[in-house]
């Protein structure tokens, strides 16, 4: 199911329409979404199917030592439909340049690597009754339930054919799936005057999941119905211990964008061999981790999939390039051109925005610090935080930070009561020396969960700076 | 690509289709067309929006709505998207009329300005890209500036079949500069960013004095102190108080957290939250707001919404089924981030009105505390009535004296607890309404405007 070189597809349609002298690639999807969402537990709007048929055209002018580029994406097949496309990506390619010497687009497939697990079948196959199966088991989990309920949700579930074609003799597609889920989970009831209690889930995953989250529903319970009692936290650089879905909120914008070729024109990608953190922490960049929701046989430019170590052993080692940025730099393309990405979150809608260089699956490697309870444990006294309001990484800066929704004190090697309020902050990468989140990974877990687009164990920082009550 | 009201006859046949299948149906097309230039790192891009159109149908089933949305407009296309909510109504039907009143407006509109951006034209932007990022370089210790500058005219077409018909062509502009600063592989950055509905004159903020100020500002931020932590005065910003007024109040007072009970405002309409001179306010009729629109996306007329009025929480923002339930009128707020996303109760332009405190006076009533300035983000909590809002920088005062300049900071707290300690607001001098983004949750993004005057609070910081 991954692979294919049907004319039939979008990318080889409008190839076949394309009589160019100069580079050119097209990226295509042919995108079926379908969405539930719910009020209470009352389903108040289903949509779909929404249907997407688009793609993007960018062409290259290699001139002097610079290329000149053009890019247009349009939902017109026709064949004036492309000419128009042609014509504007031919216009823009006249004011935008990239300081790359040459772009060398892929011309084969990847090596067949075996089958990537990256679609739901069923969903694929029957995408609104597997969603209403989905939500009604979720809602059936908050049963019996007397203090928490489902306050709103939505499940969206995107059933996408990519294609890629190029002047370089490249024709492939390849079909995926992403669901992403909402929910808010409030808790309410005595005692009389506490106000009610709010716990929001955000994920985005491959496939539908369904016995798992609702398995996670007494959890989602149990946090919502702590915040109704948490206290605020205290205040001072203290030890914080970050889950995988925590991490993911930090970590993945930040790598993807101080590691990028474009943070190597910019000046401000770390050179190799310089230490950014402990010697514990290995840090790589899987574009074909299973269930990934980056993942995919190649990147959104045609360039197989792999995996690259971006830090290893606390030393900065690969940086992620696309086509342009290889082409400035002389490097090969790491199969990390990706389209779509916005404030963090891939949009469905790639083909209607060119490449940039990013991250896929941020992985970082387990370590020996155990179970989340002996890292509790090592933790000593500090705070475990399970939600922030947004952590919102600078990109540039890697400062991150901000109000924890819900957490937990840890006294004395064990969770203890819950926190709430103030902020959590810090910064990811520092200058050689300087203290940052990765320079303080005190402890690595020894089990990765995969979280949206980071794949990690739990980790213990052994200060971050906390504002409390 | 052509006028979207070239498709109108089209979008009437199949609403006419499945008019007798619904007691209320309704389409919206759009479409976009603008240019943009960013220019960085000795790199320009030059864009056009996406040859994107595309509508969205609504219609009520008897006991939920049901929507389809295709990206071609062609004849058969539409056929499709019809005969598949026609397969959905057959599964949702019951008994139930439509929530709500359905709009019956009709009009037209389209941002008028003396200075089309397509006067411009691409060489021309590129040119004023690298000009103001030639100026931002030229300071000393600069690396790089992010340039950007982008236009873009949004068209609308909805239609239903209680007649109404409403057409508008949004013209927005929007331009930035982020300066980068580096120095012993420590990297910094400030902006200025500005943007709204009109034309060319939009972007007369970026001029060589403006440009040089903030790259200076961005250099100093490498050398900033460690903001303070803890709980303090806060003297926010106007664009910082525009997020406060967006992310803290205005989520809240969205009437469809109030049907789902998870606004803790709900049951504070009609008492006083907030000083007497404070009043809050969701504009989406504003002339020139970045948040602007002439029509929501049910057909309502956008309209000016006091949410707190001299210190009294007033009034909320309503689509036509909240409204319906809560015993209020749809505000013009119902709105789509395009044709395939589905609508929600959201926010225009929200701000905080200016007052008469000029900003010494207001630096003397903190005495000791922290300046917010430049901010980067924020999110709502209007379940649990927290505020998280975060900037690139702010001031130490101390002693009634703006002194140390200090790196990024979150700010939050208990937003009630915020308003009852806010002790002066700004006078107009320092109005704006700035240019943002909102989700609805992480998702749905929507430009919205937030703005304000300096205001002076008291909430708990910290480094971010």
């Amino acid at each position: 199911m991954n692979r294919s070189s049907s004319s039939s597809e979008i990318a080889g349609h409008v190839a076949d329409r394309l009589h160019l002298a100069n580079p050119w690639e097209v990226f295509a999807e042919r995108i079926r979404r379908y969405e539930i969402h719910f009020n209470g537990r009352e389903i108040e709007l289903t949509r779909g199917p929404l249907a997407l048929d688009g793609y993007g055209i960018r062409l290259f002018f290699g001139t002097d030592g610079h290329t000149k580029h053009g890019f247009q994406a349009s939902t017109d097949l026709s064949d004036a439909g492309v000419k128009a496309v042609v014509e504007d990506a031919e216009k823009l390619s006249r004011h935008s340049e990239f300081p790359a010497k040459r772009v060398a687009l892929p011309s084969a497939p990847p090596a067949e690597r075996g089958e990537l697990e990256i679609v739901d079948r069923r969903l694929w196959d029957r995408p609104m009754e597997s969603l209403r199966d989905h939500v009604e088991r979720l809602l059936a989990a908050f049963d019996g339930k007397r203090h928490a309920a489902p306050s709103f949700g939505s499940v969206r579930a995107t059933l996408t054919e990519a294609s890629v074609a190029n002047s370089a003799g490249l024709r492939f597609s390849y079909p995926h799936t992403t669901v992403d889920f909402e929910l808010a989970v409030k808790a309410f009831g005595g005692p009389e005057g506490r106000p009610p209690g709010e716990y929001w889930v955000n994920e985005a995953n491959r496939r539908l999941e369904t016995s798992r989250v609702v398995g996670e529903v007494d959890r989602w319970c149990r946090f919502a119905e702590d915040v109704r009692r948490a206290v605020p936290p205290p205040t001072g650089d203290i030890p914080v211990v970050l889950p995988s879905s925590m991490v993911t909120t930090i970590l993945p914008i930040v790598i993807g964008s101080r590691f990028s070729g474009l943070a190597r024109l910019r000046g401000i990608a770390p050179a190799a061999g310089t230490r950014l953190g402990v010697e514990k922490l290995t840090i790589r960049d899987d574009g074909r981790h299973p269930w990934g929701i980056s993942s995919s046989p190649i990147d959104d430019e045609g360039v197989g999939h792999g995996a690259r170590t971006l830090i290893d052993h606390g030393i900065a080692k690969e940086l992620l390039y696309n086509v342009l940025e290889a082409g400035a730099f002389e490097e090969a393309p790491t199969g990390n051109g990706i389209r779509g990405t916005s404030f963090g979150y891939r949009d469905w809608k790639r083909f209607l925005t060119p490449p940039v260089a990013g991250a896929t699956t941020v992985v970082i490697e387990p370590g020996d610090g155990g179970s989340d309870d002996e890292v509790i444990e090592a933790a000593g006294d500090g705070i475990w935080v399970q939600a922030l309001g947004w952590a919102v990484p600078d990109p540039i800066s890697s400062a991150f930070g901000g109000e924890i929704r819900i957490g937990y004190r840890i006294r004395n090697g064990k969770l203890a009561e819950p926190v709430r309020g103030g902020t959590m902050g810090g910064t990811v990468l520092g200058p050689e020396g300087s203290p940052s989140m990765l320079s303080s990974v005190a402890e690595i877990g020894s089990r990765a969960v995969l979280s949206d687009n980071l794949s990690s164990p739990t980790l213990l920082i052994r200060n971050l700076t906390v504002a409390g009550a | 690509m052509s006028d979207l009201r070239s498709s109108e006859a089209d979008l009437k046949r199949a609403l006419t289709r499945i008019e007798s299948r619904t007691p209320f149906a309704e389409v919206m097309a759009e479409q976009k067309v603008g240019e943009g230039i960013s220019t960085e790192a000795n790199s320009t891009t030059s864009t056009i929006e996406p040859r994107l159109r595309g509508a969205v149908f609504r219609a009520w089933g008897g006991v939920r709505w049901v929507e389809v949305a295709t990206s071609s407009l062609d004849a058969a296309s539409l056929g499709l998207a019809i005969g598949s909510i026609e397969n959905d109504l057959s599964r949702a039907s019951g008994g139930s009329a439509p929530p709500g009143e359905s709009s019956t407006t009709v009009g037209e509109w389209t941002t008028d300005t003396a200075q089309p951006m397509q006067s411009l034209g691409a060489e021309e932007m590129v040119k004023l890209g690298r000009e103001v990022r030639a100026w931002a370089t030229s300071v000393p210790g600069i690396k790089d500036a992010r340039v950007a500058i982008a236009w873009e005219d949004d068209e609308r077409l909805y239609l239903n079949t209680t007649g109404a018909r409403c057409y508008q062509n949004l013209k927005l502009v929007r331009g930035s500069v982020a300066p980068i600063a580096i120095e012993n592989g420590k990297v910094e950055f400030d902006y200025l960013s500005e943007g709204g509905l009109g034309g060319r004159e939009r972007l007369g903020f970026l001029t060589e004095e403006k440009v040089t100020e903030v790259a200076r500002d961005a250099k100093a931020l490498l050398h900033a102190k460690a903001p303070p932590t803890g709980t303090m005065n806060v003297l926010l910003d106007p664009g910082v108080a525009g997020l406060f007024a967006h992310e803290s109040f205005g989520h809240g007072t969205e009437a469809d957290q109030f049907v789902r009970d998870r606004s803790y405002l709900k049951p504070l309409l009609g008492q006083m939250v907030g000083p007497e001179y404070l009043t809050l306010v969701d504009n989406g009729a504003h002339p020139t707001g970045w948040g602007s629109i002439y029509y929501d996306d049910e057909g309502h007329a956008a309209q000016r919404t006091e949410l707190i009025k001299d210190g009294r929480f007033v009034g909320a923002l309503h689509d036509r089924e909240t409204a319906a339930i809560l015993h209020a009128r749809a505000t013009g707020n119902t709105r789509r981030a395009d044709f395939l996303s589905r609508p929600f109760v959201r926010m225009t332009n929200t701000y905080v009105e200016p007052q008469d405190w000029s900003y010494e006076e207001l630096v003397a009533e903190a005495k000791d505390g922290v300046i917010l300035e430049h901010g980067t983000s924020g999110i709502e909590d209007p379940q649990g009535g927290q505020m998280q809002f975060k900037v690139k920088k702010g001031h130490r005062i101390e002693h009634g004296q703006v002194t140390d300049l200090v790196s990024s900071m979150a700010l939050s707290g208990g937003v009630l607890e915020f308003l009852k300690s806010i002790r002066g607001i700004g006078d107009p001098k320092g109005f704006e309404i700035s240019p943002g983004y909102c989700g609805k949750g992480h998702t749905d993004l929507l430009t919205s405007g937030t703005g304000g005057a300096y205001l002076l609070s008291r909430a708990i910081v910290g480094p971010a």
